[in-house]
């Protein structure tokens, strides 16, 4: 019994291993067998019941970001090399974070205070608008940063932060006529609401 | 991955003692693949491994990730901040960019008039539309101050995390139904 | 099924094993064997749960990665997934590749993506109350080696990045020991115990969008590891790396981290921390 067990172990790891030992590792564009899928039928005999061959091809197991993906790995320097800091700029680094939570929390006073007091102070209206502008402003960057990586997609990444910083001057204009011309953000929302 | 500076690289890395020991079925196989010679190392120069390892890294393929990571309170709710958050943002530049450009191209865009559209609307899709600003708005809100709670450095054992996550959604569903029925 | 012969055939594959014994790397699956042998024939009804494993071989590139699926008898399997894994590719498919090491939770060899959050192979225990097949995949987003084997290069040469070593000028004053009070020593609880297993660091959308510039939490935390240490003297020098928009300012509180630690450490607190510190000054 257990001398046909092994023999039959044998030959179903032979064809596992033999492939993966005889093939040249400098041919990096290679036709070799996949060995992967290995037919284990004296194997049964170990308790393991069946093993299923290869299944299930679904889209889940290959990346499924095909909108800007990273691409190939490429590693700068050596496996020894630490990686690269980037020069210090409290601008966009502790400064920014600091400015972004101000905004934040401005916004919850400026948000509540006009509808719960009921009137509206044109000068807190356009305070509000600007808050919101600059806020929106904060969150879309963030984006631009986080999905459009400035190392693989360069032209794309300034091109992103220009069109957006164009879209947030023009609709900073709109916000001056809104708030000269119109009645202003917090009775225009009351109005439409209440129509 | 390369024997260090010998540079003497191995056709394969060979099975590590311990499966030989663990299965001396497959150890004995091995034996006989590797006397049969079919197994050959080559001499290899430092600059040559580090370009077959350049090389061997772009085939490598990038692990799954959003589509088979677990669906959590954690990162669904962070996306839902940013979604809400990009919902109402790209409203508020579309009317003020809008209002902007109004004049250049004839459109009456003043609240007087989106006023008027308005109230011509049967109740249902104003409901449908009060809705569907008041939802991402108070979501943003309320997940807005969990998230100035967090950078004051509180709250942020996981269940704090999740005691507040299930907190604005309960805030969210109150709060967008009001918005809704004023 | 007649599992007479079946148990003898294992038996004797324990006693092949045991003749090199390898300490602490038993696996279960001989464990069980063993124990199991004097049963009677149909005694237990094999119990199997299917293992479904994310699988690519670099020696065929343009194949692309596949599932492939694996039953095994949970009577004679350990209870954890490492068990399960050895157990494969010892016995059924010596392919399969993945890294392991100490299989209790101390090396973080063996961090994986299963059920769709990562954890450490050896941590995990398969739940067998279920009939639902274990999907098991390499960290998510990572560049594949082969298999289960993610190259964590990058990881580590950003951990490198952040200097994790005590960096000091000034001598003690006895000339001794640098000491800590109490108080400062509790500082380093939480911090010190990560084992750099990468499981936060891959479970972090904004580090899968942008390994190559954003440190992610498993690096932030051992920076702040550093940062709140009472002994280390650069202090400025650390947080002056970290004032950029990339290297820490990526982390939006997900929290995907602390979730998925495996050694229930609170890496989005330490990230926290850093901020606040970043801002307010310590």
């Amino acid at each position: 019994m257990a001398s046909l067990f092994r023999s039959s172990l044998r030959t179903s790891t032979a064809t596992a291993i033999v492939p993966r030992l005889s093939r040249p590792v400098t041919t990096t564009t290679t036709t070799s067998v996949a060995a992967a899928a290995v037919k284990c039928t004296g194997m049964k005999n170990l308790g393991i019941l069946r093993q299923a061959g290869m299944a299930k091809k679904g889209f889940h197991v290959s990346a499924s970001r095909r909108i800007l993906p990273a691409g190939p790995q490429i590693i700068q320097g050596t496996v020894n090399d630490a990686a690269e800091v980037p020069d210090p700029n409290a601008t966009h680094g502790s400064y920014h974070w600091s400015f972004e939570r101000l905004i934040s929390v401005a916004l919850i006073p400026l948000t509540v205070a006009p509808f719960a007091a009921g009137s509206v102070n044109p000068v807190t209206d356009a305070i509000l608008g600007a808050t919101i502008v600059i806020h929106s402003h904060i969150g879309f960057e963030s984006m631009v940063i986080d999905y459009i990586p400035h190392r693989r997609y360069p032209t794309l990444r300034k091109g992103a932060m220009w069109a957006l910083k164009g879209a947030t001057v023009l609709v900073l204009v709109g916000l001056y006529e809104f708030e000269t011309n119109d009645v202003g953000i917090t009775e225009a929302i009351k109005r439409v609401w209440r129509a | 991955m390369f024997p260090r500076s010998s540079a003497r690289l191995t056709a394969y890395a060979l099975p590590k003692p311990f499966f030989i020991a663990r299965n001396s079925l497959v150890a004995s196989q091995f034996r006989r693949t590797t006397t049969s010679a079919s197994a050959f190392t080559q001499i290899v120069s430092p600059d040559d491994a580090h370009s077959i390892l350049v090389a061997r890294r772009k085939q490598r393929p990038i692990s799954p990730h959003l589509s088979i990571y677990q669906p959590q309170l954690t990162w669904y709710g962070s996306a839902a901040n940013r979604i809400t958050g990009s919902v109402l943002s790209v409203g508020a530049y579309g009317f003020f960019a809008a209002y902007a450009v109004a004049p250049a191209f004839g459109w009456h865009f003043d609240s007087a008039t989106i006023a008027a559209a308005f109230s011509g609307l049967p109740v249902a899709a104003k409901f449908g539309i009060k809705f569907a600003v008041a939802l991402p708005f108070s979501y943003h809100s309320w997940n807005g101050i969990r998230h100035l709670l967090w950078d004051t450095g509180k709250a942020l054992d996981i269940r704090d995390v999740y005691r507040t996550g299930y907190a604005v959604l309960g805030l969210t569903a109150i709060s967008t139904i009001c918005l809704a029925m004023v | 099924m007649n599992t007479a012969p079946l148990s003898r055939s294992l038996l004797r594959v324990t006693t092949l094993t045991s003749l090199k014994p390898t300490a602490g790397l038993r696996t279960f699956a001989s464990v069980a064997a063993s124990q199991t042998a004097p049963a009677e024939p149909g005694s237990k009804k094999p119990n199997t749960k299917q293992f479904q494993i994310y699988r690519w071989n670099p020696d065929t590139p343009e194949k692309k990665p596949y599932m492939q699926t694996y039953e095994l008898d949970m009577n004679q399997t350990g209870p954890m997934v490492l068990d399960a894994l050895i157990r494969i590719k010892n016995e059924v498919d010596p392919t399969l590749t993945f890294r392991r090491s100490c299989r209790e939770g101390i090396c973080g060899s063996c961090a994986m993506n299963i059920q769709g959050s990562n954890t450490l192979a050896c941590l995990c225990r398969i739940n067998v109350s279920d009939s639902a097949p274990v999907k098991i995949y390499p960290l998510p987003h990572t560049y594949v080696v082969k298999d289960l084997v993610p190259d964590l290069t990058q990881f580590y040469k950003q951990y490198k990045s952040i200097k994790p070593y005590l960096q000091r000028k000034t001598a003690s004053p006895d000339g001794r020991e640098y000491r800590q009070s109490v108080e400062e020593r509790k500082k380093l609880d939480g911090l010190y115990e990560c084992i750099l297993c990468a499981c936060c660091s891959t479970s972090c959308p904004s580090y899968w969008w942008n390994s190559s510039d954003y440190l992610g939490p498993a690096v932030l935390l051992q920076s702040y590891r550093w940062l709140a240490d009472s002994r280390d003297e650069a202090k400025g020098a650390r947080k002056s790396a970290l004032e950029n928009e990339m290297s820490l300012y990526r982390c939006h509180t997900i929290m995907n981290c602390t979730r998925t630690c495996p050694k229930g450490l609170n890496p989005g607190q330490a990230i926290a921390n850093i901020k606040k510190e970043m801002a307010f000054g310590s």
